[in-house]
């Protein structure tokens, strides 16, 4: 049998911390930071009925983290009364996007056609994104359902960029800087991201520099907007056993800096 | 002075800096190329290429080269990616070290099957060179992570060199070559993934770096010239950056706006 | 004439697609639609390409009895899927939708949630005091950790600004210089490229 290596150790160890605080019920008091707050006020205070388009730039594997965030904000703008045209540029997302909006559009009793439509998916994410600046309806002439675009309510008038308020991508890779590099510098469309947590300081230049105009991040931000919109949806939950994970790795690195440290004094006295 | 109606006024500053980086760029390629000598730092990570692949020679197993899943064959990081890759088949041939390559994209699979080939063409053997070691694995982004990370822990290849564009599988890969003991060079244009290829590789090329490698491998001068182009455009964006943050502080002093035109 | 004819295409695609960006009119905007078009439908079918190398390969390994299991597994997945959306399509509440929602979905995931076992080993091993950098980076490290895992305000109210800050200044600092260097190392590339004297694209003649 493979001898067992501290890593090993490790992993068990995360496995069981992560596993006991999930069985756990605890609630986390969550203060919303600066940049979930920006983007809470952001689909607050747009005029009702405006447009976004909501990207779905992620895959299957991120849903558990994706689902919290993706949730939080349909809710918020449904709620708002705004007009959401989802888009995916990543196959697997497209599915996941169609189900996230007709499930938080049937909570809010927004009707397919008049409230949201989902277009679904176009490969080559650039050439999409570009393609939407200069036409939506060229890009996609049906919705995902088949329908033609120009049959609904909600897209007569919406030729490109300039008729979206703007883009919300919700990602759990660096597909959000296509829509800044390409879709806001090139055709100035508001873009601002609700991300996973490993991409948050991807995309803090860009938040910085004013390129993006808010963003969200990961199940800390899923939890924080839950808490803005005051609905749960799992975020909050995510966010204990991810705290407890960081505490785990905090005494991991203690842990490993002791060993660095007692390794180095016995070599020293040997 | 009017612009002309089809032009979109909008992108003036692009214009003009996208002209005055070309210039330079021609420049430092065509003209500046032909007497000068191009120096480049040592790059420990590049100085360690060779050394990788005598040690996957010495130790009878494979190089494991893959590009990341976050790129496709018109990302230039890819391109450069690429360049190294010549590099690194053209000593994998000469040591007759197997050479496997996995990807997530059908363009860069075609490419790189050419690119090694002509590499092993190149050193004199080209009947060392097995194309379906360089094989297109799956496009879905942990499928590739699952199916790279399985080829590491079967073949545990000496030498892993991740160079390319990656996302979230970066830690993945890293951590499983690592597990198996493989010297690990890699190097990426994605600023988050940079920190954990710090951590877990033996050497890491940042960001422009992994464009100056294949200069720096193969002394290609044009490759040189244009990492010298890039150093110029480095100072001028910091002197302008500077004049940027003095002509704020003065306008700040001054309490006013001083010109429409020049605004930060 | 083979190296020439691919470059040249480059080359006037290059160029015209930097002239298109500056401008307005609708031809040069049409002209974009078009050629946007055209990028979609080529990658469609270097989608054939890899599906076919895929199976071609898999089975040249089977045949000769290298990773055999893995391999027949790859395949069986590989071949289910088109064959369940031929037969019922992949709408919703299709075996396709079952599949892809209870296995593929899943199967993902837990490659996705490997990256947590890994961050845990990773810091282990890697952030340890061995000097003043090393140092530097572990206390920015455990900031960080701390402030973002909700139990950094019990600690101190100023322990969140303190690791904002180290995000927004020093840390963004130094991205934003990689970045920079990245666009540059990336303009130049494209340029090589358009200009002809990058040539790997092809094939790896230098």
């Amino acid at each position: 049998m493979k001898k067992l290596e501290a890593r090993h150790f490790a992993f068990l160890g995360l496995f069981l911390v992560v596993t006991l605080t999930m069985l756990l019920n605890i609630k986390l008091d969550m203060k919303a930071s600066p940049y979930t707050q920006a983007l809470y006020n952001y689909i607050e205070f747009l005029p009702e009925g405006s447009t976004l388009i909501v990207s779905f730039d992620h895959e299957a594997s991120s849903l558990p983290e994706i689902r919290p965030i993706a949730t939080a904000v349909l809710r918020h703008a449904f709620r708002k009364k705004h007009k959401l045209i989802g888009v995916s540029l990543l196959a697997e997302g497209t599915l996941i996007g169609y189900r996230l909006m007709r499930e938080t559009a049937g909570e809010h009793g927004a009707e397919y056609g008049t409230d949201y439509v989902y277009l679904g998916f176009r490969p080559q994410y650039i050439a999409a994104i570009l393609a939407m600046g200069e036409s939506i309806e060229k890009t996609y002439p049906q919705d995902y359902l088949g329908n033609p675009y120009g049959q609904f309510e909600l897209l007569k008038g919406v030729q490109n960029y300039d008729d979206i308020a703007a883009v919300v991508s919700i990602a759990d890779g660096s597909l959000t800087t296509h829509w800044i590099e390409y879709g806001q510098a090139r055709y100035g469309v508001r873009v601002v991201g609700a991300v996973t947590a490993a991409m948050v300081t991807t995309y803090d230049p860009y938040l910085a520099s004013g390129q993006m105009y808010a963003m969200m991040g990961g199940l800390r931000g899923a939890a924080e907007y839950e808490k803005l919109i005051g609905k749960d949806g799992g975020g909050a939950r995510g966010m204990l056993a991810q705290s407890s994970a960081h505490i785990y790795v905090i005494l991991l690195i203690v842990l490993g800096n002791i060993a660095y440290f007692s390794s180095r004094r016995t070599k020293g006295s040997g | 002075m009017a612009l002309p109606s089809w032009f979109n006024a909008e992108t003036l500053a692009t214009l003009l800096a996208s002209i005055i980086s070309i210039l330079i760029v021609v420049y430092t390629t065509y003209y500046r190329r032909k007497d000068r000598e191009f120096r480049v730092r040592t790059i420990s990570g590049l100085s360690a290429v060779e050394d990788a692949i005598g040690r996957a020679t010495e130790m009878a197993r494979p190089v494991l080269y893959t590009p990341g899943w976050g790129g496709d064959i018109q990302r230039p990081t890819t391109i450069a990616s690429m360049n190294i890759l010549s590099h690194v088949a053209e000593k994998t041939a000469g040591y007759d070290c197997r050479l496997v390559y996995p990807t997530h994209d059908p363009v860069i699979m075609a490419v790189a099957q050419e690119v090694v080939k002509e590499s092993y063409t190149r050193v004199g053997f080209p009947d060392r060179y097995r194309s379906d070691d360089i094989s297109y694995v799956s496009s879905s982004q942990f499928g590739y992570a699952a199916a790279v990370d399985g080829l590491i822990s079967r073949l545990k290849p000496a030498s892993i060199f991740l160079l390319g564009t990656f996302e979230a599988e970066s830690l993945i890969l890293a951590e499983t070559g690592n597990s198996i003991n493989a010297i690990q060079i890699a190097g990426t244009d994605s600023t988050i993934q940079l920190s954990f290829f710090i951590v877990a590789c033996d050497y890491t090329l940042i960001g422009e770096e992994v464009f100056a490698a294949s200069g720096y491998l193969s002394g290609d001068r044009s490759i040189l010239a244009s990492v010298k182009a890039q150093d110029i455009m480095k100072v001028l964006i910091a002197l302008f950056v500077l004049a940027a943050v003095v002509w704020s502080t003065v306008e700040t002093l001054a309490g006013q706006s001083l010109s429409e035109w020049w605004v930060f | 004439m083979g190296r020439k004819f691919p470059l040249a295409v480059c080359f006037l695609f290059g160029v015209v697609m930097f002239i298109q960006y500056f401008s307005q009119s609708t031809a040069a905007r049409n002209l974009n639609q078009t050629i946007l078009d055209y990028w979609q439908i080529v990658f469609a079918f270097t989608l054939i390409v890899g599906v076919f190398s895929f199976f071609k390969n898999n089975v040249t390994h089977i045949s000769r009895g290298a990773d055999r299991p893995y391999r027949v597994v790859g395949l069986i997945g590989f071949c289910s899927m088109p064959i369940l959306a031929l037969i019922w399509g992949i709408k919703a509440d299709t075996p396709f939708m079952w599949m892809f929602e209870n296995v593929q979905a899943p199967m993902q995931s837990t490659v996705f949630a490997l990256l947590a076992f890994f961050v845990a080993s990773a810091s282990f091993r890697g952030f340890r005091a061995r000097s003043l950098p090393a140092a530097v980076l572990l206390i920015s490290a455990l900031l960080m950790l701390l402030s973002r895992s909700n139990i950094g305000g019990y600690f101190s109210s100023g322990l969140p600004e303190v690791a904002n800050w180290v995000r927004d200044y020093p840390s963004m600092a130094a991205r934003r210089a990689i970045l920079i260097g990245i666009g540059l190392g990336s303009l130049t590339t494209s340029l090589r490229v358009i200009i002809g004297i990058e040539r790997t694209w092809l094939g790896g003649e230098k």
